[in-house]
Parts: C-alpha cells; structure tokens; sequence
C-alpha cells in the first residue's frame, strides 16, 4: 500500500516547482536609454517598440521583468546582461 | 571627439591624441581592477558593480551565480579591453570599427563609465561641480566626454539597423 500524501505538506512545495523564474532588470542611473534598448533588442531579440517600453518600464518603475523561464536560462539571461553592463538580477516570479 | 557615424558594415569616428591619451589611462585602471579578485579588491564598489550579485536578496543563489559566471564575466571584458585598444589609433585619428569590434567599446565605455559613476556617486539628479576647475570636475568632464563617445556608437549601430 502506498501512504497517501496529505495535500497539507506537499501543496506549498509544489507551488514553488511550477513558479517560473524571471530576469529582472533596475534602474541605473548611468545606463543610457536608448543603450539599455538596444542591449534588450541585441539579447533578447525584441522588436524595438517592445525594447523601448521595457526600458521605459525600467526608468519609470524602477524595474522590469525582461525575460523568463527555467533557473539555468535565467543565470544565463543575467549573465549576459552584466556582461553589457546591466544591473539585472534573477529570481522566481513573484 | 568625431562623433560615430555608420559607413556600410563599419562605424567610423575620430579621437585626438589627448583622448586617446585619456582612453588608455582609464583602460589600464579598468584592467587593474578587474585584474583583483573580490577579497583583494576588498569589497570595493566599482567591482560590486561591474560584477553585480546574480539574486538580489538570496546569497546562497548569489555565490552560486558567483561560481558559474564571474570567470568568464571578467574574461570577456579583458577581451573587449584589448580589443579597444588594439583598435585605437595612436596618437589619434580614425577609428573604424566592425561590427563586433564596435560591440566591444560598447560594453567598454559602458564599464568606464559605470566604474567612473559609481567612484563620482553619480545619481539621476547629479548637477556639474560649481568649482569648473577642480579635479571632480575634470572627473565629471571625462564622463560627460565618454557619455558622448558611447552615445553616439549606439546610435551608429542603431542607424544600420539590425545586421545579425
């Protein structure tokens, strides 16, 4: 006989495992916008009008979420952006 | 300074001699610094901010990042450095660059300035020094210099539209 899971134990856990994680992108006061731009069309492909509102969103707001997926994708999403300079960082989706 | 202006595949622009000068120095500094590992840098800020923590908050994942990327982080912007300076002219004049060259002084000037905002505590509201003749305003005439040179690179390459 299999002991049947309680769902108390395993719900929260589960949860986590299917949050994906995201790249984040902050403001930065010495990053040039039309730069941060044209780093996110260079890296991520994005069209321009897509590129531009993320930055925007990143002035503005203070932050944008800039790509997302897997952990392994995301460690190499930030690492590509601090290569150009990028203050980005890596975390699961809130 | 002649600002970057697109030719073809090739972005040009020019650098007297006092720039390329000036170039060379803080390509050295930028060298040096990345040359020290965190423990020798002693936490310094410039390298905190040239090589930023992975997570904002979790640590553990932070030293993971640490592990996986900082080597080859530091690697490729040793390898943007010489590529700038193998591809400024001495003594001043033209500099022709290709595509990935350009993409090389990008990521330069971009740390230049980056390590030169973060020892000036550049914010978005920082205002020019009033004494025009003391060295954090000779500081702050660099910046806005290298603020130029970059400017008008990315909006050479933007010109050409998307080659790759």
């Amino acid at each position: 006989m299999t002991p049947e899971v309680t769902p108390d134990t395993t719900t929260g856990e589960e949860f986590e495992l299917d949050r994906p994680w995201v790249t984040v992108v902050w403001d930065d006061p010495v990053n040039l916008m039309t730069y941060v731009t044209f780093v996110l069309q260079e890296l991520f492909g994005y069209d321009e009008p897509t590129a531009t509102t993320l930055m925007l969103q990143v002035h503005h707001e203070g932050r944008a979420i800039v790509s997302s997926g897997p952990r392994e994708r995301m460690e190499h999403d930030t690492s590509r952006l601090h290569a150009y300079g990028l203050w980005a960082s890596y975390q699961r989706d809130a | 300074m002649k600002p970057f202006r697109r030719r073809g595949d090739v972005v040009v622009g020019g650098l007297v001699d006092a720039e390329v000068r000036v170039l060379g120095l803080l390509v050295d500094q930028l060298e040096q610094l990345l040359s020290l590992d965190g423990d020798d840098a002693g936490g310094d800020p410039v390298l905190d901010r040239l090589l930023p923590p992975g997570h904002a908050s979790d640590t553990e994942i932070a030293r993971d990042y640490r592990d996986l990327t900082e080597a080859s982080l530091r690697e490729g912007k040793a390898d943007d450095l010489a590529v700038v300076r193998a591809s400024t002219p001495e003594g001043g004049g033209e500099v022709r660059l290709d595509e990935d060259q350009a993409r090389a002084w990008l990521r330069t000037t971009n740390d230049l300035r980056l390590a030169l905002g973060t020892r000036l505590g550049i914010t978005a509201d920082t205002e020019p020094p009033t004494d025009p003749e003391g060295e954090e305003a000779q500081q702050h005439a660099v910046y806005g210099w290298l603020t130029a040179v970059q400017g008008s690179l990315v909006d050479a390459l933007v010109a050409g539209g998307r080659r790759r």
